[in-house]
């Protein structure tokens, strides 16, 4: 013989059982989805300045600055399994110092149901762009692309980079105003 | 006394339990299907959610509390024997010359 409360365990465990199929079915319905789409970015000003970095030793090291245009329409990325999406900018370039740079200048959380349709003029950077050394100043073969990390209700964790991106080259001087 | 009465009278019969536990498994699973096919069309996995939890309200409600339904097939029990000196010897006998299968 059994209670109401053996009649109310079972129920419960049997329902959050049926609750974890659901949501690998729901995995399994967006597995193989491409989240792939394109970005237009593009530099308005650029700069570079050559200041210590308190933070690192008291050597002067390059600081990069560019205020940026960026375009993306993300709205196809978005489905029942997408929680929110990760955003980032990556500037990427090499050094005689260093064969791969790549720092993460910018970076935005789009969740679901905002609007996914970027369309910033004259963002200022959000982190600091600080080079490992004086590689920055003239040098000219800099990318700037877009990323983003898919975030799901169940399953993995795609990071995706955008079809798109913006080459740019910084100033031979430096820049000593405050900006 | 009124709370160990009250306890013992949550007791369904054997059958009411099996109807009990089949109709609240049934429940459960034909609303994860419909709220499986009504999330995927709206592109919402909290209404999936939401409507089994719905099912689990119900499912609840209609099998959980010992209802009348439930008890209909009591089991007819055997009265209770007395228990006198000449029964214990008999039953000793009995078990005495019990075969253990081979």
């Amino acid at each position: 013989m059994h209670s109401a409360f053996t009649r109310s365990h079972a129920l419960a465990a049997y329902t959050v059982s049926v609750l974890a199929g659901l949501t690998f079915v729901c995995f399994a319905t967006t597995a193989f989805r491409d989240y792939s789409a394109n970005a237009t970015i593009d530099t308005v000003t650029v700069l570079v300045r050559n200041v210590p970095d308190y933070s690192a030793s008291r050597e002067k090291n390059d600081m990069g600055f560019m205020i940026f245009d960026l375009k993306a329409d993300l709205r196809p990325l978005f489905n029942w399994n997408v929680k929110q999406l990760f955003l980032y900018l990556t500037a990427e370039y090499q050094t005689p110092n260093n064969k791969l740079n790549q720092v993460v200048i910018w970076d935005k959380i789009i969740q679901r149901g905002e609007n996914a349709v970027l369309d910033h003029k004259n963002i200022r950077p959000k982190y600091y762009f600080w080079d490992d050394g004086n590689g920055l100043k003239g040098n000219k073969n800099v990318t700037l692309t877009l990323s983003w990390n898919v975030i799901p209700n169940a399953g993995h964790l795609p990071n995706v980079v955008a079809t798109g991106s913006h080459r740019f080259s910084f100033p031979d001087e430096y820049t000593t105003s405050k900006m | 006394m009124g709370l160990v009465e009250w306890y013992n009278g949550l007791h369904m019969d054997y059958d009411g339990q099996a109807r009990a536990e089949k109709l609240s498994r049934i429940i459960i699973l034909l609303f994860g299907a419909v709220g499986f096919i009504w999330g995927y069309i709206i592109q919402q996995f909290s209404e999936t959610v939401r409507i089994l939890g719905a099912g689990f309200v119900l499912a609840a409600i209609l099998t959980i509390p010992p209802w009348p339904m439930y008890m209909k097939k009591a089991l007819a029990w055997q009265k209770v024997r007395p228990n006198t000196g000449e029964g214990d010897v008999s039953e000793r006998r009995r078990m005495r010359t019990y075969n253990f299968p081979v």
